[in-house]
């Protein structure tokens, strides 16, 4: 059982909530019959296959599709003539047309030219999937090259190609304030300034379930029929509605179950443009289905940042002041809000005193795919302060912990305006430290690291702290909305706006809602996930699900308690203050025989309006559209892990992986325990597996799992979990959310050990991914070891 | 990823699969456990107009534990192998290798003779089949023969095999009285293909005098690698006298053609192959001298 600090749990007094509740979706889901996009069978079908560049950049001087329509089974084949004019409103923010003179690029499939290698060049639609590939094997596309720009390194070059011939230059994005005399001074006058630049590589999201659409266009309804894998079913329909020249009424989106998105289906991706507007063109439903290699390669990409950090720092190790220079690589064609340096720069102080602070960032397109938002998209920034902090603690002569010590955010600092500006009510970064430091038995192990460096093994340590945006409320993130009705039998329906791509939304509202209510849990089913019956809502992204839905949830079922309350009074002649609803049923507390079950109300309700009290509104339903009181709900946390390296092989084995957190008022710990643990599995593997590396050239170089390595059960160690659970002022369940942290806390916490396994040898590594022979060669360049073997095989050419 | 066409012929003996190669020669592929070809096909790096499933022939998933020599038919699936009592006994290389090779559900499919002959320099029976001097039984419409391992690799998953030969099964030798045997391969994740592997053999004499030793190394170059220059080094001499260490750098250093790809360049496979087959040399003889 995981360690609890709770400050009021017994208070609570909650039947549900905070319970290892069984989830409701795991009978389906671990039995294999949830029912995905490729599960949903439509009559007529057609099969979609895309025709991709093979090269980063360059002109097209020739379509030619004869072939592939000569095809057998192939219907059509379109192309980016066919399709970009299509396109009646090109409305692909959230939050609405572009105001900037030169918008986000954007087209649905390429024309003229080429700017990333995997970009759509044509959709073939054939009775099969085979067919289909069929046809896009047959299209001739001659492709000119031009010179590509791979890098953050090369897109700022003076003189460098642009990678969008309708832009000035690469510069997607900057952000450059006033220079501050203050912060010169202080850096000026500071005992120690430390600077170090950090190196984060591309990773891919990798859903276990791959994009995939099937829509349909019905000529006699004038509407659009949609199933998709998406995080938010209101969001396709909006965008689908503006970008066919649709009300929204007239676009129906279902979202089935989905197996994962990370951020990589918050926003739709052209692919998903193409296939509606075909399906218009051929006149019939049309499916797609990304096939693995292409969602490496052209189901858009994350992280690849560089960070330079400079600490003014006391004698005692006391941060005086910061600088911070963000690089981030967008690609061609990033989606929609996928540029993170406006809120790396903004959460960078993190769970720091630093007193004063300023960052500077750019963000620059490239021939390479796109950037989206995956788990943390800003999440550089404690990759980069996290290294920090071990770098200063090693220049001082500091133990890391201590010196995270040293400048943590206390309880009696709160509340705390940070030096970007954010305002923290409420958090505890100190308790989870000394929690996670405890748990792992932080001390214990330094003295088991020096008697293993005795015996030549190298062992190490990494913390890493952090506090986390969740519960992001604002634009078109501000609100989620919930429907609460109660049916003839008695039973309770709640129905969201928000779905879950696998967030566990149908045991998690149903918790909230069964205490709220007073019925047992068994008695409440959780409807999602299509626009014809749900509110609208942004769905699943920015941790809200914990703040937002289940606020929704929450205040939707109080309404239905008052008034299932109210009829209940008047029915039995009672006080509304004498009643208690319990196990469905309104009853006079102390007296259970004095009372009316849920079925009976719902019966008066519907078809006795004369028996509701005076101006009552007949029936069981209740509404609430829900948002806190703050933009952002501050959760925080604290990952320690430890690690071996093998001298030789330079293989990483983790030991052992303890995170501390608090999320607020826990509604499931199986379920915050599951969103860390998958979290931090994605850290591991970006860390020391994963790597979506181009070639010079712009060629992706890992095109399939056996180059885009995840890691799997034999690679992630046994996680361990501490809990501090401080309720949140924003909303009235005290909840914060988490869906994050886990992929932002765990990058630098493995680095961290990492680098303290080979501090002995005086090697630090900055640039990720740490693979095997990375971590190799820097032990051997510090040790001398097989340096002549070096030279001897590079001679072998 | 959905492969092109071809037509699927399902023989149900050996010489009906011979008489199908010898009619379409370079036209068809033979399919076996389908867990390297079918990918290929699939993503449409590979495409044949025939795919003759040896799955169904009769005869070939046998596994024959003699008293001098075990003989693994073509089709046996790497999961018999892992399991088989009486081969882990006779021939533990195979084995111990056998863990490596993917995951559970690959070695449910995948088969000792298909990967005997894809012939992926990564790959651990290969290894084995070349440390042992395996000798490997090829039939066509034509002729059988028989073909020793150290000469039946060629290259990069090429094999002295013609497009209308089987290969029907692998004969690998028993070693007797006091031996030891281990495999230590080093990959990025547990069942990748092998950056850089080795699998050592050996056994003793009297006074702890190695008397028979075999290294094999994989991942490290185009073909298998069996280490022959370690025998003038180690045959008669103690055990203990041989550093492991030295062991290592003498079959690292014997190799010419070192691969160098995204997952490792050729200076760290040299490094790394050569501390695999020290590692696996070195636990080997701890077998051997404590059996």
């Amino acid at each position: 059982m995981s360690p609890v600090q709770s400050v009021d749990a017994a208070a609570r007094g909650a039947r549900y909530v905070g319970q290892r509740v069984a989830r409701s979706e795991d009978a389906r889901m671990v039995t294999g019959h949830g029912t995905y996009v490729d599960d949903v069978v439509v009559p007529g079908v057609l099969h979609a296959a895309f025709v991709r560049s093979g090269v980063a950049s360059g002109i097209i001087t020739n379509l030619d599709v004869q072939a592939a329509l000569d095809t057998p089974g192939v219907v059509a084949v379109l192309s980016g003539a066919d399709l970009n004019k299509a396109v009646v409103e090109a409305w692909l923010d959230y939050e609405g047309p572009a105001a900037a003179a030169t918008p986000r690029p954007f087209r649905v499939l390429a024309e003229g030219d080429v700017r990333f290698a995997g970009e759509a060049i044509a959709l073939v639609v054939a009775d099969s999937r085979y067919a289909a590939e069929d046809g896009a094997e047959a299209v001739v596309v001659d492709i000119e090259t031009r010179p590509a720009v791979v890098s953050i390194a090369d897109a700022l070059e003076p003189g460098s190609p642009v990678v969008h011939p309708e832009r000035a230059d690469n510069i997607a994005g900057r952000i450059d304030p006033p220079e501050d005399p203050a912060l010169d001074a202080i850096f000026a006058g500071a005992a120690h300034v430390i600077t170090e630049t950090f190196v984060q590589h591309r990773y891919a999201c990798v859903p276990m379930e791959t994009r995939g659409i099937v829509a349909g266009w019905d000529p006699y309804r004038n509407q659009l029929s949609v199933h998709v894998s998406t995080q938010g079913p209101h969001g396709v329909r909006t965008q689908l509605a503006r970008i066919m020249g649709l009300g929204d009424h007239q676009v129906r989106v279902v979202m089935p179950d989905v197996g994962g998105g990370f951020g990589q289906k918050m926003f739709l991706l052209p692919e998903e443009i193409a296939v509606p507007l075909a399906a218009r063109i051929v006149g019939r439903p049309v499916k797609w289905i990304e096939d693995r290699r292409e969602n490496l390669i052209a189901g858009q990409h994350a992280r690849e940042d560089t960070v330079t950090v400079s600490f003014a720092v006391d004698a005692d190790g006391v941060i005086l002041g910061a600088r911070a220079d963000f690089s981030e690589n967008v690609g061609s064609f990033p989606a929609g809000g996928s540029s993170s340096i406006r809120f790396s720069s903004l959460v960078f102080p993190g769970p720091y005193r630093i007193p004063r602070y300023r960052a500077t960032a750019r963000a620059v397109y490239t021939n390479t795919n796109g950037r989206c938002s995956y788990r943390g998209p800003w999440m550089v920034e404690t990759v980069a302060r996290e290294q920090m902090m071990d770098r200063v603690a090693a220049e001082l002569g500091i133990d890391a912990l201590e010196i995270r010590r040293r400048n943590v955010i206390r309880g009696t600092d709160l509340p705390y305006t940070t030096a970007a500006g954010l305002v923290y009510d409420q958090v505890t970064v100190d308790a989870t430290l000394d929690q996670a430091a405890d748990i792992a038995g932080y001390d214990a192990f330094r003295a088991i690291q020096a008697a293993r460096r005795a015996e030549g093994r190298l062992v190490g340590i990494g913390v890493s702290l952090f506090t986390e945006p969740s519960g992001i409320a604002q634009g078109t993130l501000s609100t989620e909305a919930a429907t609460v009705r109660i049916g003839f039998n008695g039973l309770v329906e709640v129905v969201t706006s928000s779905a879950s791509h696998g967030q566990s939304l149908e045991t998690t509202i149903a918790q909230v809602v069964a205490d709220e209510l007073g019925v047992d849990i068994a008695d409440i089913s959780v409807t999602q996930g299509d626009t014809a019956s749900t509110p609208y809502g942004p769905g699943t992204g920015g941790s809200r699900s914990a703040v937002l839905s289940s606020g929704a949830a929450r205040e939707a079922a109080r309404s239905m308690r008052e008034k299932l309350v109210r009829i209940a009074a008047h029915r039995l002649e009672a006080a509304e203050e004498d009643l208690e609803v319990l196990d469905g049923r309104v009853s006079v507390a102390g007296t259970p025989s004095a009372g009316i079950g849920f079925a009976e109300l719902a019966r008066l309700a519907y078809t006795v309006p004369d028996a509701l009290p005076a101006g009552e509104e007949p029936g069981l339903q209740t509404h609430a559209r829900y948002r806190p009181s703050s933009p952002f709900t501050w959760s925080n946390a604290c990952h320690i892990c430890t690690c071996e390296v093998d001298p030789v092989t330079g293989k990483v084995t983790l030991d052992r992986y303890v995170v501390s957190e608090d999320c607020g008022v826990m509604i499931n710990p199986n379920v915050v325990e599951g969103q860390i643990a998958g979290g931090v599995v994605q850290g591991i593997g970006g860390v020391l597996y994963e790597h979506m590396a181009y070639d010079r050239d712009g060629n992706p170089l890992a095109t399939t799992f056996v180059d885009y390595l995840l890691p799997t059960t034999t690679e992630v160690p046994t996680i361990e979990y501490g809990h501090v659970e401080t309720p949140a002022p924003t909303n009235a369940g005290g909840h914060k959310g988490l869906g994050e942290g886990g992929a932002i806390g765990s990058p630098p916490a493995i680095i961290n050990a990492v680098n303290d396994a080979l501090s002995g040898l005086g090697v630090r590594i900055t640039v990720q991914p740490l693979t095997p022979e990375a971590v190799a060669d820097a032990i051997a360049a510090a040790t001398g070891a097989g340096q002549s073997q070096a030279q001897q095989s590079d001679e072998e050419g | 990823m959905k492969p092109a066409a071809f037509t699927y012929h399902a023989p149900a003996s050996v010489d009906e699969a011979l008489d199908v190669l010898a009619e379409l020669g370079d036209d068809a592929k033979v399919l076996a456990g389908g867990q390297s070809l079918v990918p290929m096909l699939s993503m449409r790096l590979a495409v044949f107009a025939h795919l003759v499933d040896i799955g169904r022939v009769a005869g070939l998933s046998t596994l024959d534990v003699g008293g001098r020599h075990v003989t693994v038919g073509a089709t046996t699936v790497d999961s018999r192998i892992e399991r088989d009592a009486e081969l882990s006994g006779a021939v533990p290389l195979l084995t111990r290798v056998t863990p490596y090779i993917g995951h559970l559900a690959i070695r449910n499919r995948g088969t000792l003779g298909g990967s005997i002959a894809h012939a992926d320099p990564a790959g651990e029976y290969p290894a084995v089949a070349v440390a042992l001097d395996a000798e490997i039984r090829l039939r066509s419409a034509r002729a059988e023969r028989r073909v020793g391992a150290s000469d039946f690799f060629t290259g990069l998953w090429s094999t002295v095999m013609e497009p209308d030969e089987i290969l029907v099964d692998v004969t690998f030798p028993r070693w007797d009285g006091r031996c030891g045997f281990a495999v230590r391969e080093h990959a990025r994740r547990h069942g990748d293909f092998a950056i850089a592997g080795a699998v050592a053999g050996v056994s003793l004499g009297e006074g702890d005098r190695v008397e028979r030793a075999a290294v094999g190394m994989f991942g490290v170059s185009s073909t298998p690698v069996r280490v022959r220059q370690l025998d003038a080094e180690v045959i008669g001499r103690p055990a203990r006298e041989c550093d492991p260490e030295q062991i290592g750098a003498l079959a690292a250093s014997g190799i010419h053609d070192v691969v160098s790809d995204m997952s490792g360049s050729a200076s760290y496979r040299r490094r790394v192959g050569a501390a695999m087959v020290s590692r696996a040399w070195a636990a080997a003889l701890e077998e051997a001298i404590s059996a």
